[in-house]
């Protein structure tokens, strides 16, 4: 089997990588880069705890071979963050209880991220609606659609 | 994962060529947001997956006045909910492809891929076929058409021949008084994979109480989408009443094959059909479908 080069922007990084053709893009993030924040969780498309940003969507890391990266920008949770300072939807889930066990985290915040850039005050259906393609077994997630509510206020200062 | 080769040409006439040298041992890889599995779960076992993905001019939506709408295979479920053209000309299925499965898949998952995997439990064939809908594929030879009817042949098959590929779907411009509807049965909200779905198109009669040139087709209970003609013909030229709903949901329960899997037994799947062609018929009707008849 013969390897696939590829080129890709990871967290604002330009990167270069030499992958085999059936590398799940999951598995490259977590066991190629070491980037173990994108979570593998159910591993067939349904749980969501391996979103990330494919260029400016958001999509499940589990359903997408890693030659799929190529030419593309890819945003993991790592690349939330500034720094030391949090990203204002991961100070508001700590906030508002998003979270217990946080293994679904992740993926929530890489689809709540991707819900704020195209609609900064999503109503409370918006943001349930965004969400639907992640499961949470802990919060019942009134604590994570409250905090993505509570983000986009922040971010607009209110 | 069994392991493969990846090839990524750069046009359509490449990806044919790989097709054809490859043959049994190639498959034709999207989005991924099925095949994937697929791959993962060793369904399938090609030695070369051939990616289309990055090929350009295979995404783009246009409408006219006369040819109606063309959607190319490579359009993203999401592309086409926000699409224009659909949600001014085709709302049906700017509401179906904006509920397909979740939101990552319908960020990453194209409409070709849906159709070409075939697996019944998803939204868009029967709607498709109510649409009158027909499906463009390209080979070595050039291009053909085919309508959907007949492209959509059984479980987990097409009418795809080996070394085509699907290049887009085209669906005629709706008529003066068109309408269209589609509804969907999930188990749980949250799995994504509808049990049942039932699409209605017709044209309103001048009086405003029949229709013509109706279509009703079923997809998800059934192995594969099936467009019910007689049910069709039951709803043509008469008043719609919710006896009349009631009549072509039993003409299509009565001849209905369905699944029977874990996820619904075969009388499970024809109760929850009939209940929505009579839902369908009564709401695009203006009829209130809680009451008995």
């Amino acid at each position: 089997m013969s390897t696939h080069r590829i080129h890709l922007t990871l967290n604002g990084e330009a990167i270069e990588a030499e992958v085999p053709g059936n590398r799940l893009l999951a598995d490259f993030l977590r066991d190629d880069l070491g980037l173990t924040g994108t979570k593998r969780g159910c591993e067939t498309g349904v749980c969501g705890a391996c979103s990330i940003h494919l260029d400016d969507t958001v999509t499940k890391s589990c359903l997408c071979l890693a030659f799929q990266a190529d030419g593309r920008q890819i945003t993991t949770v790592e690349g939330l963050a500034d720094g030391a300072t949090l990203h204002v939807l991961q100070e508001a889930f700590m906030t508002h209880g998003g979270l217990q066990c946080g293994y679904c985290t992740p993926g929530f915040l890489m689809a709540s991220a991707e819900l704020l850039a195209r609609n900064p005050m999503p109503s409370g259906d918006e943001i349930r609606k965004a969400l639907s393609g992640n499961l949470c077994r802990c919060t019942g997630y009134q604590g994570i659609v409250d905090a993505v509510g509570a983000a986009a206020r922040t971010l607009h200062g209110i | 994962m069994l392991p493969f080769d990846i090839a990524t040409p750069g046009t359509l006439a490449e990806a044919l060529a790989l097709l054809d040298q490859y043959d049994e041992e190639a498959c034709v890889f999207a989005g991924g947001t099925a095949l994937v599995i697929a791959l993962r779960q060793r369904m399938i076992a090609p030695r070369v997956v051939v990616s289309i993905g990055q090929l350009p001019g295979l995404s783009e939506i246009t409408y006219s006045e006369a040819e109606g709408l063309r959607i190319g295979a490579l359009a993203r479920h999401a592309q086409i909910a926000a699409s224009d053209p659909v949600r001014r000309h085709y709302p049906v299925l700017a509401q179906l492809f904006g509920g397909l499965a979740n939101p990552q898949v319908r960020n990453q998952g194209t409409v070709g891929g849906n159709l070409c995997y075939a697996d019944p439990a998803t939204d868009p064939p029967s709607c498709l076929l109510a649409l009158g809908a027909e499906v463009i594929i390209a080979g070595r030879m050039g291009q053909r058409r085919l309508p959907m009817r007949a492209f959509l042949v059984d479980f987990f098959t097409t009418a795809l021949e080996p070394g085509e590929i699907l290049a887009g779907i085209h669906i005629p411009p709706p008529q003066p008084g068109e309408h269209a509807l589609y509804r969907r049965h999930l188990r749980t909200p949250a799995e994504h994979r509808p049990l049942a779905n039932v699409a209605l198109r017709f044209v309103a009669g001048p009086d405003g109480h029949s229709w013509k040139d109706v279509r009703l087709a079923i997809g998800a209970a059934v192995p594969v989408a099936l467009p019910m003609d007689e049910a069709g013909r039951a709803l043509t030229g008469r008043p719609i009443t919710l006896a009349v709903a009631g009549e072509a949901a039993a003409l299509v329960a009565e001849r209905l094959e369905p699944i029977s899997d874990s996820r619904g037994d075969a009388a499970f799947r024809t109760a929850v059909v009939r209940a929505a062609v009579r839902r369908i018929v009564a709401e695009a009707a203006g009829l209130d479908w809680t009451e008995t008849t």
